[in-house]
Protein backbone atom coordinates (compact mmCIF):
# COMPACT_ATOMS: atom_id res chain seq x y z
CA UNK A 1 0.00 0.00 0.00
CA UNK A 2 1.21 3.47 -0.83
CA UNK A 3 1.94 5.49 2.25
CA UNK A 4 -0.40 8.46 2.32
CA UNK A 5 0.95 11.91 2.97
CA UNK A 6 0.17 13.54 6.27
CA UNK A 7 -2.91 15.71 6.35
CA UNK A 8 -5.73 15.89 3.90
CA UNK A 9 -5.28 15.19 0.21
CA UNK A 10 -6.92 17.35 -2.41
CA UNK A 11 -9.50 14.61 -3.01
CA UNK A 12 -10.47 14.60 0.67
CA UNK A 13 -10.72 18.36 0.77
CA UNK A 14 -12.78 18.61 -2.40
CA UNK A 15 -15.17 15.85 -1.33
CA UNK A 16 -15.61 17.38 2.10
CA UNK A 17 -16.39 20.76 0.61
CA UNK A 18 -18.79 19.30 -1.94
CA UNK A 19 -20.70 17.38 0.75
CA UNK A 20 -20.79 20.52 2.83
CA UNK A 21 -22.14 22.52 -0.09
CA UNK A 22 -24.91 19.96 -0.67
CA UNK A 23 -25.87 20.67 2.92
CA UNK A 24 -25.43 24.37 2.20
CA UNK A 25 -28.18 23.97 -0.37
CA UNK A 26 -30.27 22.03 2.13
CA UNK A 27 -29.73 24.72 4.78
CA UNK A 28 -30.86 27.33 2.31
CA UNK A 29 -34.11 25.41 1.83
CA UNK A 30 -34.19 24.76 5.54
CA UNK A 31 -33.82 28.26 6.96
CA UNK A 32 -37.20 29.68 5.83
CA UNK A 33 -38.87 26.73 7.61
CA UNK A 34 -36.72 27.48 10.61
CA UNK A 35 -37.67 31.15 10.59
CA UNK A 36 -41.39 30.39 10.40
CA UNK A 37 -41.41 28.01 13.36
CA UNK A 38 -39.19 30.43 15.23
CA UNK A 39 -41.73 33.25 15.36
CA UNK A 40 -43.98 31.27 17.70
CA UNK A 41 -41.47 31.86 20.47
CA UNK A 42 -41.86 28.52 22.23
CA UNK A 43 -38.59 27.24 20.76
CA UNK A 44 -40.03 24.62 18.42
CA UNK A 45 -37.30 25.87 16.11
CA UNK A 46 -34.64 24.54 18.45
CA UNK A 47 -35.61 20.96 17.63
CA UNK A 48 -34.42 21.39 14.06
CA UNK A 49 -31.32 23.36 15.02
CA UNK A 50 -29.27 20.15 14.89
CA UNK A 51 -29.51 20.21 11.10
CA UNK A 52 -26.80 22.86 11.26
CA UNK A 53 -24.21 20.40 12.61
CA UNK A 54 -24.86 17.46 10.31
CA UNK A 55 -22.26 18.35 7.68
CA UNK A 56 -19.42 17.81 10.12
CA UNK A 57 -20.65 14.51 11.53
CA UNK A 58 -21.44 13.04 8.12
CA UNK A 59 -18.09 13.93 6.53
CA UNK A 60 -16.32 12.57 9.58
CA UNK A 61 -18.21 9.28 9.26
CA UNK A 62 -17.43 9.02 5.55
CA UNK A 63 -13.85 10.29 5.25
CA UNK A 64 -12.64 9.46 8.76
CA UNK A 65 -9.69 11.83 8.85
CA UNK A 66 -8.66 14.59 11.25
CA UNK A 67 -9.80 18.05 10.26
CA UNK A 68 -12.67 17.15 7.95
CA UNK A 69 -15.34 17.94 10.54
CA UNK A 70 -14.04 21.47 11.01
CA UNK A 71 -13.49 21.96 7.28
CA UNK A 72 -17.00 20.72 6.48
CA UNK A 73 -18.62 23.08 8.93
CA UNK A 74 -16.58 26.05 7.63
CA UNK A 75 -17.38 25.14 4.03
CA UNK A 76 -21.08 24.72 4.70
CA UNK A 77 -21.27 28.04 6.47
CA UNK A 78 -19.17 29.93 3.95
CA UNK A 79 -21.42 28.55 1.23
CA UNK A 80 -24.19 30.44 2.87
CA UNK A 81 -22.08 33.60 2.98
CA UNK A 82 -21.22 33.34 -0.71
CA UNK A 83 -24.82 32.71 -1.66
CA UNK A 84 -25.80 35.92 0.12
CA UNK A 85 -27.78 34.92 3.15
CA UNK A 86 -28.89 37.54 5.65
CA UNK A 87 -27.08 35.53 8.25
CA UNK A 88 -23.87 35.44 6.19
CA UNK A 89 -21.13 36.48 8.53
CA UNK A 90 -22.88 35.24 11.63
CA UNK A 91 -23.30 31.79 10.14
CA UNK A 92 -19.63 31.68 9.20
CA UNK A 93 -18.49 32.50 12.73
CA UNK A 94 -20.98 30.08 14.29
CA UNK A 95 -19.79 27.48 11.79
CA UNK A 96 -16.16 27.85 12.81
CA UNK A 97 -17.01 27.55 16.51
CA UNK A 98 -19.35 24.57 16.04
CA UNK A 99 -16.88 22.82 13.76
CA UNK A 100 -14.11 23.27 16.32
CA UNK A 101 -16.23 21.87 19.11
CA UNK A 102 -17.28 18.85 17.05
CA UNK A 103 -13.69 18.25 15.98
CA UNK A 104 -12.55 18.31 19.62
CA UNK A 105 -14.72 15.30 20.41
CA UNK A 106 -13.41 13.33 17.45
CA UNK A 107 -9.86 14.24 18.46
CA UNK A 108 -10.57 13.11 22.02
CA UNK A 109 -11.36 9.66 20.61
CA UNK A 110 -8.22 9.91 18.45
CA UNK A 111 -10.25 9.54 15.26
CA UNK A 112 -10.76 5.85 15.89
CA UNK A 113 -14.43 5.51 16.73
CA UNK A 114 -17.20 5.98 14.21
CA UNK A 115 -20.39 5.01 16.05
CA UNK A 116 -23.60 6.68 17.10
CA UNK A 117 -22.24 7.47 20.54
CA UNK A 118 -19.21 9.47 19.40
CA UNK A 119 -21.13 11.28 16.69
CA UNK A 120 -23.91 12.17 19.10
CA UNK A 121 -21.34 13.39 21.58
CA UNK A 122 -19.86 15.61 18.90
CA UNK A 123 -23.34 16.94 18.17
CA UNK A 124 -23.72 17.77 21.86
CA UNK A 125 -20.33 19.46 21.82
CA UNK A 126 -21.24 21.51 18.74
CA UNK A 127 -24.44 22.48 20.53
CA UNK A 128 -22.39 23.73 23.47
CA UNK A 129 -20.34 25.77 20.98
CA UNK A 130 -23.47 27.27 19.52
CA UNK A 131 -24.76 28.08 22.99
CA UNK A 132 -21.59 29.93 23.89
CA UNK A 133 -22.14 32.12 20.83
CA UNK A 134 -25.82 32.56 21.70
CA UNK A 135 -24.89 33.52 25.23
CA UNK A 136 -23.08 36.57 23.85
CA UNK A 137 -25.47 37.28 21.05
CA UNK A 138 -28.94 36.55 22.37
CA UNK A 139 -28.78 37.09 26.14
CA UNK A 140 -30.35 33.64 26.53
CA UNK A 141 -29.51 33.68 30.21
CA UNK A 142 -32.10 36.45 30.62
CA UNK A 143 -34.99 34.24 29.53
CA UNK A 144 -37.37 33.03 32.20
CA UNK A 145 -36.04 29.74 33.69
CA UNK A 146 -38.80 27.45 32.35
CA UNK A 147 -38.39 28.99 28.92
CA UNK A 148 -34.65 28.57 28.93
CA UNK A 149 -34.91 24.95 30.06
CA UNK A 150 -37.27 24.25 27.17
CA UNK A 151 -34.86 26.01 24.82
CA UNK A 152 -31.85 23.97 25.96
CA UNK A 153 -33.68 20.66 26.03
CA UNK A 154 -35.07 21.14 22.53
CA UNK A 155 -31.70 22.08 21.09
CA UNK A 156 -29.79 19.17 22.65
CA UNK A 157 -32.42 16.57 21.77
CA UNK A 158 -32.68 17.89 18.22
CA UNK A 159 -28.90 17.85 17.78
CA UNK A 160 -28.55 14.26 18.98
CA UNK A 161 -31.41 13.05 16.80
CA UNK A 162 -30.38 14.85 13.63
CA UNK A 163 -26.60 15.15 13.73
CA UNK A 164 -26.11 11.96 15.70
CA UNK A 165 -28.62 9.25 14.89
CA UNK A 166 -29.77 10.54 11.50
CA UNK A 167 -26.20 11.25 10.32
CA UNK A 168 -25.20 7.65 11.11
CA UNK A 169 -28.14 6.27 9.16
CA UNK A 170 -27.29 8.56 6.21
CA UNK A 171 -23.68 7.41 6.33
CA UNK A 172 -24.73 3.74 6.34
CA UNK A 173 -26.96 4.29 3.33
CA UNK A 174 -24.11 6.05 1.52
CA UNK A 175 -21.71 3.21 2.31
CA UNK A 176 -24.10 0.92 0.44
CA UNK A 177 -23.91 3.08 -2.68
CA UNK A 178 -20.18 2.37 -2.77
CA UNK A 179 -19.01 5.97 -2.85
CA UNK A 180 -16.80 5.46 0.17
CA UNK A 181 -14.64 2.88 -1.58
CA UNK A 182 -11.99 5.47 -2.25
CA UNK A 183 -11.23 5.92 1.44
CA UNK A 184 -11.59 2.29 2.41
CA UNK A 185 -10.39 0.52 -0.73
CA UNK A 186 -10.23 -3.09 0.36
CA UNK A 187 -11.14 -4.46 3.73
CA UNK A 188 -10.20 -7.81 5.23
CA UNK A 189 -13.63 -9.15 4.35
CA UNK A 190 -13.09 -8.33 0.69
CA UNK A 191 -9.93 -10.39 0.64
CA UNK A 192 -11.67 -13.21 2.48
CA UNK A 193 -14.41 -13.13 -0.13
CA UNK A 194 -11.79 -13.56 -2.86
CA UNK A 195 -10.20 -16.53 -1.14
CA UNK A 196 -13.40 -18.43 -0.72
CA UNK B 1 -28.05 33.05 -10.58
CA UNK B 2 -29.87 35.09 -8.03
CA UNK B 3 -26.98 37.27 -7.01
CA UNK B 4 -26.03 38.14 -10.56
CA UNK B 5 -28.77 40.70 -10.96
CA UNK B 6 -27.95 44.05 -12.46
CA UNK B 7 -25.58 46.15 -10.42
CA UNK B 8 -22.83 48.72 -10.66
CA UNK B 9 -19.40 48.13 -9.26
CA UNK B 10 -18.79 50.50 -6.38
CA UNK B 11 -15.66 51.39 -4.46
CA UNK B 12 -16.52 48.61 -2.02
CA UNK B 13 -15.93 46.08 -4.81
CA UNK B 14 -12.41 47.46 -5.18
CA UNK B 15 -11.38 46.83 -1.60
CA UNK B 16 -9.21 43.87 -0.73
CA UNK B 17 -11.48 40.88 0.08
CA UNK B 18 -9.29 39.51 2.88
CA UNK B 19 -9.09 42.90 4.55
CA UNK B 20 -12.83 43.36 4.16
CA UNK B 21 -13.50 39.96 5.71
CA UNK B 22 -11.21 40.65 8.67
CA UNK B 23 -12.66 44.11 9.31
CA UNK B 24 -16.22 42.79 9.15
CA UNK B 25 -15.44 39.88 11.49
CA UNK B 26 -13.95 42.35 13.98
CA UNK B 27 -17.08 44.51 13.66
CA UNK B 28 -19.20 41.41 14.21
CA UNK B 29 -17.58 40.88 17.59
CA UNK B 30 -17.75 44.60 18.33
CA UNK B 31 -21.52 44.48 17.78
CA UNK B 32 -21.79 41.55 20.20
CA UNK B 33 -20.24 43.72 22.88
CA UNK B 34 -22.52 46.72 22.36
CA UNK B 35 -25.07 46.60 25.16
CA UNK B 36 -26.39 50.14 24.78
CA UNK B 37 -29.41 50.18 22.45
CA UNK B 38 -28.85 53.83 21.47
CA UNK B 39 -25.37 53.11 20.14
CA UNK B 40 -26.56 49.98 18.37
CA UNK B 41 -29.47 51.77 16.67
CA UNK B 42 -27.09 54.44 15.36
CA UNK B 43 -24.64 51.86 14.08
CA UNK B 44 -27.41 49.82 12.41
CA UNK B 45 -28.67 52.95 10.67
CA UNK B 46 -25.15 53.73 9.44
CA UNK B 47 -24.83 50.20 8.05
CA UNK B 48 -28.24 50.53 6.43
CA UNK B 49 -27.16 53.71 4.64
CA UNK B 50 -24.00 51.95 3.44
CA UNK B 51 -26.10 48.99 2.30
CA UNK B 52 -28.39 51.30 0.28
CA UNK B 53 -25.78 53.52 -1.32
CA UNK B 54 -22.56 51.53 -1.18
CA UNK B 55 -23.43 48.18 -2.71
CA UNK B 56 -24.47 49.44 -6.16
CA UNK B 57 -27.71 47.47 -6.45
CA UNK B 58 -30.96 48.90 -7.77
CA UNK B 59 -33.58 50.09 -5.30
CA UNK B 60 -35.83 47.23 -6.34
CA UNK B 61 -33.24 44.57 -5.54
CA UNK B 62 -32.37 46.26 -2.26
CA UNK B 63 -36.00 46.19 -1.13
CA UNK B 64 -36.27 42.45 -1.86
CA UNK B 65 -33.08 41.73 0.00
CA UNK B 66 -34.19 43.81 2.93
CA UNK B 67 -37.67 42.29 3.34
CA UNK B 68 -36.55 39.13 5.19
CA UNK B 69 -35.03 41.39 7.82
CA UNK B 70 -38.48 42.26 9.12
CA UNK B 71 -39.19 38.60 9.80
CA UNK B 72 -35.78 38.25 11.43
CA UNK B 73 -36.39 41.36 13.51
CA UNK B 74 -39.77 40.11 14.74
CA UNK B 75 -38.64 36.54 15.37
CA UNK B 76 -35.48 37.59 17.22
CA UNK B 77 -37.20 40.23 19.29
CA UNK B 78 -40.47 38.46 20.10
CA UNK B 79 -39.38 35.59 22.32
CA UNK B 80 -37.19 37.85 24.46
CA UNK B 81 -40.01 40.41 24.71
CA UNK B 82 -42.58 37.86 25.80
CA UNK B 83 -40.54 35.49 27.93
CA UNK B 84 -37.58 37.56 29.12
CA UNK B 85 -37.07 38.48 32.73
CA UNK B 86 -37.63 41.99 34.06
CA UNK B 87 -39.09 44.04 36.91
CA UNK B 88 -41.43 46.69 35.47
CA UNK B 89 -44.44 44.72 34.21
CA UNK B 90 -46.28 46.12 31.21
CA UNK B 91 -48.45 43.19 30.32
CA UNK B 92 -49.09 39.68 31.57
CA UNK B 93 -51.20 36.95 30.03
CA UNK B 94 -50.60 33.39 31.11
CA UNK B 95 -46.97 32.56 30.44
CA UNK B 96 -46.46 35.70 28.40
CA UNK B 97 -44.93 38.40 30.54
CA UNK B 98 -43.82 41.61 28.88
CA UNK B 99 -41.72 43.92 31.02
CA UNK B 100 -40.01 47.16 30.20
CA UNK B 101 -36.59 45.53 30.51
CA UNK B 102 -37.43 42.52 28.39
CA UNK B 103 -39.14 44.70 25.78
CA UNK B 104 -36.08 46.89 25.23
CA UNK B 105 -33.82 43.87 25.38
CA UNK B 106 -35.95 42.37 22.62
CA UNK B 107 -35.68 45.53 20.56
CA UNK B 108 -31.94 45.56 21.13
CA UNK B 109 -31.69 41.95 19.93
CA UNK B 110 -33.74 42.83 16.86
CA UNK B 111 -31.35 45.66 15.97
CA UNK B 112 -28.40 43.43 16.67
CA UNK B 113 -29.69 40.83 14.25
CA UNK B 114 -30.22 43.64 11.76
CA UNK B 115 -26.66 44.97 12.16
CA UNK B 116 -25.07 41.52 11.90
CA UNK B 117 -27.20 40.67 8.88
CA UNK B 118 -26.25 43.90 7.15
CA UNK B 119 -22.55 43.29 7.80
CA UNK B 120 -22.85 39.91 6.10
CA UNK B 121 -24.89 41.23 3.18
CA UNK B 122 -22.51 44.15 2.58
CA UNK B 123 -19.71 41.62 2.34
CA UNK B 124 -21.40 39.15 0.04
CA UNK B 125 -22.90 41.80 -2.22
CA UNK B 126 -19.58 43.47 -2.87
CA UNK B 127 -17.22 40.51 -3.03
CA UNK B 128 -16.71 38.16 -5.94
CA UNK B 129 -16.03 34.64 -4.62
CA UNK B 130 -13.15 34.15 -7.06
CA UNK B 131 -11.43 37.30 -5.84
CA UNK B 132 -12.02 36.30 -2.23
CA UNK B 133 -10.21 32.99 -2.63
CA UNK B 134 -7.37 34.47 -4.71
CA UNK B 135 -6.94 37.10 -2.05
CA UNK B 136 -6.99 34.52 0.75
CA UNK B 137 -4.20 32.63 -1.04
CA UNK B 138 -2.12 35.74 -1.63
CA UNK B 139 -2.65 37.76 1.52
CA UNK B 140 -3.49 35.14 4.15
CA UNK B 141 -1.44 32.28 2.69
CA UNK B 142 -4.33 29.84 2.45
CA UNK B 143 -3.03 26.65 0.85
CA UNK B 144 -3.95 26.47 -2.86
CA UNK B 145 -5.43 22.99 -2.49
CA UNK B 146 -8.06 24.39 -0.14
CA UNK B 147 -8.77 27.51 -2.16
CA UNK B 148 -9.05 25.75 -5.51
CA UNK B 149 -11.20 23.01 -3.96
CA UNK B 150 -13.60 25.67 -2.76
CA UNK B 151 -13.68 27.31 -6.16
CA UNK B 152 -14.24 24.00 -7.93
CA UNK B 153 -17.01 23.08 -5.49
CA UNK B 154 -18.77 26.39 -6.05
CA UNK B 155 -18.87 25.63 -9.77
CA UNK B 156 -20.66 22.36 -9.02
CA UNK B 157 -23.53 24.16 -7.37
CA UNK B 158 -25.67 24.60 -10.53
CA UNK B 159 -25.28 20.88 -11.24
CA UNK B 160 -26.45 20.02 -7.74
CA UNK B 161 -29.50 22.21 -8.13
CA UNK B 162 -30.29 20.56 -11.46
CA UNK B 163 -29.93 17.13 -9.88
CA UNK B 164 -32.19 18.19 -7.06
CA UNK B 165 -34.83 19.01 -9.68
CA UNK B 166 -34.28 15.66 -11.42
CA UNK B 167 -34.73 13.72 -8.22
CA UNK B 168 -37.83 15.73 -7.49
CA UNK B 169 -39.38 14.91 -10.90
CA UNK B 170 -38.30 11.27 -10.74
CA UNK B 171 -39.98 10.81 -7.37
CA UNK B 172 -43.08 12.57 -8.64
CA UNK B 173 -43.33 10.46 -11.78
CA UNK B 174 -43.06 7.27 -9.75
CA UNK B 175 -45.78 8.46 -7.43
CA UNK B 176 -43.69 8.56 -4.27
CA UNK B 177 -45.78 10.40 -1.68
CA UNK B 178 -44.32 13.80 -0.91
CA UNK B 179 -44.33 13.50 2.85
CA UNK B 180 -42.39 12.13 5.76
CA UNK B 181 -39.73 14.01 7.71
CA UNK B 182 -36.43 12.17 7.85
CA UNK B 183 -37.34 9.64 5.17
CA UNK B 184 -38.05 12.49 2.77
CA UNK B 185 -34.75 14.21 3.50
CA UNK B 186 -33.08 10.86 2.92
CA UNK B 187 -34.79 10.28 -0.41
CA UNK B 188 -33.26 13.52 -1.66
CA UNK B 189 -29.98 13.46 0.24
CA UNK B 190 -28.73 10.00 -0.74
CA UNK B 191 -28.78 10.42 -4.54
CA UNK B 192 -27.58 14.03 -4.31
CA UNK B 193 -24.73 13.18 -1.96
CA UNK B 194 -23.59 10.03 -3.73
CA UNK B 195 -23.55 11.70 -7.15
CA UNK B 196 -21.72 14.71 -5.76
CA UNK B 197 -19.13 12.55 -4.02
CA UNK B 198 -18.45 10.57 -7.20
CA UNK B 199 -18.11 13.76 -9.20
CA UNK B 200 -15.84 15.31 -6.58
CA UNK B 201 -13.55 12.30 -6.67
CA UNK B 202 -13.23 12.44 -10.45
CA UNK B 203 -12.53 16.16 -10.41
CA UNK B 204 -9.98 15.74 -7.65
CA UNK B 205 -8.03 13.24 -9.75
CA UNK B 206 -7.96 15.71 -12.63
CA UNK B 207 -6.92 18.56 -10.37
CA UNK B 208 -4.15 16.54 -8.75
CA UNK B 209 -2.85 15.62 -12.21
CA UNK B 210 -2.69 19.34 -12.97
CA UNK B 211 -0.74 20.04 -9.77
CA UNK B 212 -3.41 22.04 -8.03
CA UNK B 213 -2.37 20.25 -4.88
CA UNK B 214 1.28 21.26 -5.22
CA UNK B 215 2.82 23.30 -2.47
CA UNK B 216 5.65 24.99 -4.36
CA UNK B 217 5.71 28.65 -5.37
CA UNK B 218 3.03 29.56 -7.87
CA UNK B 219 1.77 32.47 -9.90
CA UNK B 220 -1.81 33.71 -9.90
CA UNK B 221 -4.09 34.77 -12.71
CA UNK B 222 -5.60 37.47 -10.52
CA UNK B 223 -3.03 39.50 -8.62
CA UNK B 224 -4.82 41.09 -5.69
CA UNK B 225 -3.17 43.78 -3.59
CA UNK B 226 -4.11 46.85 -1.61
CA UNK B 227 -5.16 50.31 -2.76
CA UNK B 228 -6.48 53.66 -1.63
CA UNK B 229 -9.99 52.23 -1.12
CA UNK B 230 -8.69 49.88 1.55
CA UNK B 231 -7.49 52.84 3.59
CA UNK B 232 -10.85 54.53 3.04
CA UNK B 233 -12.67 51.36 4.12
CA UNK B 234 -10.84 51.08 7.44
CA UNK B 235 -11.14 54.79 8.19
CA UNK B 236 -14.85 54.78 7.34
CA UNK B 237 -15.64 52.06 9.84
CA UNK B 238 -13.51 53.56 12.59
CA UNK B 239 -15.36 56.86 12.10
CA UNK B 240 -18.77 55.15 11.94
CA UNK B 241 -18.18 53.31 15.20
CA UNK B 242 -16.82 56.41 16.91
CA UNK B 243 -19.69 58.64 15.78
CA UNK B 244 -22.43 56.14 16.62
CA UNK B 245 -20.92 55.66 20.06
CA UNK B 246 -20.74 59.36 20.89
CA UNK B 247 -24.12 60.26 19.41
CA UNK B 248 -25.63 57.31 21.29
CA UNK B 249 -24.16 58.43 24.60
CA UNK B 250 -24.89 62.14 24.30
CA UNK B 251 -28.19 62.15 22.39
CA UNK B 252 -29.98 58.95 23.48
CA UNK B 253 -33.38 57.95 22.06
CA UNK B 254 -34.36 55.96 25.14
CA UNK B 255 -33.15 56.23 28.69
CA UNK B 256 -31.81 52.66 28.98
CA UNK B 257 -28.01 52.48 28.68
CA UNK B 258 -27.49 48.79 29.20
CA UNK B 259 -30.03 46.10 28.35
CA UNK B 260 -28.37 43.34 30.35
Amino acid sequence: MVKTARGLKLADILTTIVIAIVFGVIYKVWSPVYEVVKVFGVHADQLVYGMWFIASSLTYLLIRKPGVALLAEIAASSGELIMGSQWGLEVLIYGVVQGLFAELVFAAFRYRRFDVFVVSLSAVSATVGSLIMDFYKGYIEALAPWNMALFLLARFVGAILISGVFAVSLAKALEKTGVTQMWRPASKEDYDALNR
Amino acid sequence: MKWEIHRRETWLHETNPSLKLIVLVILFFAVLFIHNPNVLINFSLALFVLFCFGTGYSANALVWMFLPFFLIFVSTASSMMMFGEGKTTWFRWGLIHVTEESFWRGVHLGFRALALGLLGLIFSLTTRPVHLFYSLMQQLKLKPKYAYSFLAAVRLLPMMIEEFQNVHYALKVRGVPNRGGFSKVKRYAIPLLSQSIRRAQRIAVAMEAKQFSGSGPRTFYYEIGFGKYDVLFVILFVVLLFVSYHVGIHYPYISINDVR
